[in-house]
């Protein structure tokens, strides 16, 4: 495959992952890495390496959509970030240890959790009524707007998240994602964040989870110009587009569509550990 | 945190997004553009080492003309976006006196910070 090629299809996988990343909240190193495995034949390690710079640029790039509105809330996300970024630091010390069959393996798993959770009907969770003690000490309740209007939140179970947080750094570090899906999760379902707050918090989140362990695969000469450059080019342009796209596309049906195909690419992935 | 204060974060992370957006973008073009002009045809050198490493090597190579020094511009503006977003978040902290999370942000810095200068020792 020639150069060129290599830039037009790096490019086309950012803009893919930042347009799904936005429109289902699904994509950036879910899309990234499979295609610069699968389709460029790249050493994971190195598509880990770029995927990092994608997730980055969806953050930085989604960024300002949230900005003055409240939907991201910063107290929790710097509380959390300590345990997230810790992971992240003891995930990028790992990835050059773990087999790449074994990075395979837990890809395709993380990315079969990632389809079948985007399946299933999503359930609301029920609003706190009040912070708990440790929530309220930290100052984590806040109230964003919406239409309009300002709505305030309390905040419980801050600890158990910090739990979550450090194993979605360390998955986020080894594989060069997100890890937004067990971010959300822990927001949403242990803290009783509105999702809104949990999804706008967590693309804070994940920008900086990815850059602490960036730097790891930068000093390794994991992150090759060629196509880390375009990549973020694409993510930028597709996390813009998808933000403006989402209010005109069914975004339930593109989930489900998105996540048959992540499910196909997962058992690749997973053959790949397997096989190889 | 006063409305006052609150605008003005406000302002200053909406032009700091902007801004690294903007110019990791002119970056990353000016390189892409060197690279299609000389016919698309090499492989660039990927970098490694410390970051201060990879900044004199970037430096020596914009200075000469080389794409891949530019596109390598724009990646690292990209990885400091995120640092710079947190060290503008300490000092409206700071400025709002909410210790508690100055504390907060600057352990946050100092992890990342770990992480981005370490890299060439471990792993």
């Amino acid at each position: 495959m020639t150069p060129l090629a290599i830039v037009c299809l790096a490019m086309l996988g950012g803009f893919l992952g930042g347009v799904l990343g936005a429109l289902t909240g699904l994509g950036g190193g879910i899309i990234v890495v499979p295609l610069l495995t699968l389709g460029l034949h790249l050493p994971i390690l190195e598509a880990v390496g770029v995927s990092l710079f994608c997730v980055m640029s969806i953050s930085v790039g989604a960024a300002p959509r949230f900005v003055g509105t409240g939907l991201s809330n910063v107290r929790v996300a710097l509380f959390l970030q300590v345990a997230a970024s810790a992971g992240a630091l003891i995930g990028a010390r790992l990835s050059h240890d773990v087999p790449a069959r074994a990075l395979f393996l837990i890809f395709g798993l993380v990315m079969l959790y990632n389809a079948v959770l985007s399946l299933l009907p999503s359930r609301k969770t029920e609003a706190a009524a009040e912070s708990s003690p440790l929530a309220q000490r930290l100052k984590l309740a806040g109230r964003y707007q919406e239409g309009g209007e300002w709505y305030s939140y309390e905040v419980t179970n801050p600890l158990p998240a910090l739990g979550i947080m450090l194993g979605a750094g360390m998955l986020s570090a080894l594989l060069g994602i997100g890890s937004g899906v067990f971010k959300v999760m822990a927001m949403d379902k242990l803290m009783r964040l509105p999702f809104k707050v949990s999804t706008a918090t967590s693309n804070f989140m994940i920008g900086i989870t990815a850059a602490t362990s960036a730097g790891y695969y930068l000093a390794h000469g994991d992150v090759p110009p060629l196509l880390a450059a375009p990549v973020i080019l694409g993510s930028l342009g597709g996390a813009y587009l998808g933000g403006h796209w989402m209010k005109v596309l069914p975004v339930q049906q593109l989930r489900r569509v998105f996540a048959v195909v992540l499910m196909c690419v997962a058992v690749e992935m997973l053959y790949k550990g397997v096989a190889s | 945190m006063s409305e006052r204060l609150e605008e003005q974060r406000r302002l200053i992370t909406l032009w700091l997004l902007r801004t690294s957006i903007g110019l990791a973008v002119f970056l990353i073009l000016i390189g892409m553009t060197l690279f299609l002009a000389r016919g698309a045809v090499y492989f660039p050198r990927t970098p490694s080492g410390r970051i201060d490493e990879i900044l004199v090597h970037i430096w020596q190579g914009a200075s000469a003309g080389q794409a891949s020094a530019f596109m390598d511009a724009g990646i690292l503006v990209i990885l400091f976006t995120p640092l710079a977003r947190l060290a503008s978040g300490v000092v409206a902290n700071a400025r709002s006196r909410d210790w508690l999370y100055v504390g907060i942000g600057a352990m946050v810095m100092a992890l990342v910070l770990i992480g981005l200068f370490s890299g060439a020792e471990g792993g």
